[in-house]
């Protein structure tokens, strides 16, 4: 079953001769691990897209599955509570908080959700570990650079250990270096840590790392293309790989 | 051309035999995967280098299996080389056969011209997503050479990608012009050139 799936999910703003079609009966999935993203111009609808998967906001019309389950039938608290042990966000402009530490924004989800503080600073100190940020802990966000700041959001947005990752051009707001970077880190967020990732994004660069690519355009989707095998043909040439070995 | 001049410059750094100079040059471009050459192919333009007095044997190898000539550069092989660093590299930029496919769509009635283009699209992704990989795998603490290398070819796929967008978006203009025509030839025999 894929972890995310969309019926017809349309999303209108505003109504009557100003209304927008943000979203025009969207119908896809997302298989559980996929590295998936989203490219389009500008105003096409893919930061709608990621809303209403993520449940940040309800569409006008169709449903979105998570694990099957209809987000869209969800009360406001189910929802949120659903949303902060399945799913992580990153957004553009990181949204760091600017007087607590990389660790403490790192921790606040956990810490939010009723973890003792020692326990969450600790999980949050071992994904700050993990994305390159060990001898930062302790820095504020004006201390970092942006690539930095960025590794300090994507830890927030995994010391929960959702299994999605939605990711909203994440790498629209540095360097080409410093975005290859955090591409080559969602990456490994996929291929090592086997979370799933739905990146919006309109930098070739930074789609090409990933397994499928969706391409939108006035609110629908135009084409795709598979980069990658799915998780279960990359699984068997892994294990293909290890006979060998 | 330049396996031709390759193999000089391979032999300028020290003697080697064909078997010897295959692997080196392959292991110089980034391995077999990248740029792989028959053994048939260094033994002929190793033969013509020699005739043309480029390169000289300078004695055998018999090791066990059946000899192994080797192989030294010369004076003027080393002139030949000099010269080949010395003159710059002009791409083919002309001969582009996916251009070719977008003027023939062009020119056969009911060609779905945006399906060429997204097909193109999406075979220039699946590139980049490989060369990306090599990229990522790559060590640019050992390997610096090949990682830039790599970085050239995916910022060509990318102005590739970019050119492709520009197509699409005024596919509806290039199709309201006149596909280019052969210039007209005067009939009969050409006229004798007016004296200056
Ligand atoms: N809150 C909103 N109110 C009204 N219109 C909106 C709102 N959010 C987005 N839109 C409109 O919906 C369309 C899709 O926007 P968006 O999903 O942000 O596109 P993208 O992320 O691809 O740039 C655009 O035309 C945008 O102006
Ligand atoms: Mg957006």
């Amino acid at each position: 079953m894929p972890i995310i799936q969309t019926e017809n999910l349309t999303k209108i703003y505003g109504t009557g001769e100003t209304a927008v079609v943000a979203l025009d009966h969207i119908n896809m999935a997302v298989e559980k691990g996929e590295f998936l993203a989203v490219m389009g111009p500008s105003g096409c609808g893919k930061s709608t897209l990621l809303h209403l998967v993520g449940g940040l906001d309800r569409p006008t019309e169709g449903r979105v599955l998570l694990d099957g389950r209809d987000l869209t039938a969800l009360e406001d608290d189910n929802l949120a509570a659903l949303r902060r042990r399945r799913i992580g966000f990153v957004f553009q402009f990181y949204n760091l908080i600017p007087v607590l530490t990389a660790l403490e924004n790192a921790a606040l989800p956990l810490l939010l959700d009723g973890v003792r503080p020692a326990e969450a600073h600790r999980h949050a100190a071992e994904w700050l570990q993990r994305l390159g940020m060990g001898d930062r802990l302790h820095h504020r966000p004006d201390q970092l650079s942006g690539g930095q700041q960025q590794r300090v959001a994507i830890a927030r947005a995994l010391v929960a250990e959702p299994d999605l990752i939605l990711a909203d051009e994440p790498t629209g707001n540095l360097d080409s270096r410093a975005g290859d970077e955090i591409a080559a880190l969602l990456r490994r967020i996929s291929s090592e840590w086997g979370r799933t990732i739905l990146l919006v994004t309109h930098d070739p660069r930074i789609a090409a790392h990933a397994d499928r690519i969706l391409f939108m355009k006035d609110g629908r989707i135009i084409d795709e293309t598979r980069l990658a095998g799915t998780g279960e043909e990359q699984a068997q040439a892994l294990r293909e790989r290890m006979e060998t070995l | 051309m330049s396996v031709r001049y390759a193999l000089l410059g391979l032999l300028a750094q020290q003697p080697r035999h064909g078997y010897e100079l295959r692997a080196a040059f392959e292991a110089l471009v980034g391995g077999r995967d990248t740029w792989e050459v028959k053994p048939g192919q260094v033994y002929a333009t190793l033969e013509r280098l020699e005739e043309a007095g480029l390169i000289a044997e300078v004695g055998v190898e018999k090791e066990g299996g059946p000899e192994k000539r080797i192989y030294a550069l010369t004076p003027a092989g080393r002139e030949a080389l000099q010269e080949w660093f010395h003159t710059g590299v002009v791409g083919d930029h002309h001969r582009d056969e996916f251009f070719v496919k977008l003027m023939v769509g062009l020119l056969v009635e009911g060609t779905d011209l945006h399906r060429l283009i997204q097909v193109q699209r999406n075979t220039l992704y699946q590139e980049l997503h490989r060369f990306t990989r090599q990229r990522m795998e790559a060590d640019s603490q050992t390997e610096l050479a090949y990682v830039l290398f790599l970085d050239k070819v995916v910022m060509h796929l990318e102005a590739d990608l970019r050119w492709l967008d520009m197509v699409e978006a005024r596919l509806e203009e290039i199709q309201r012009q006149p596909t280019p025509q052969p210039e007209p030839k005067p009939r009969g025999r050409p006229r004798a050139k007016r004296e200056a």
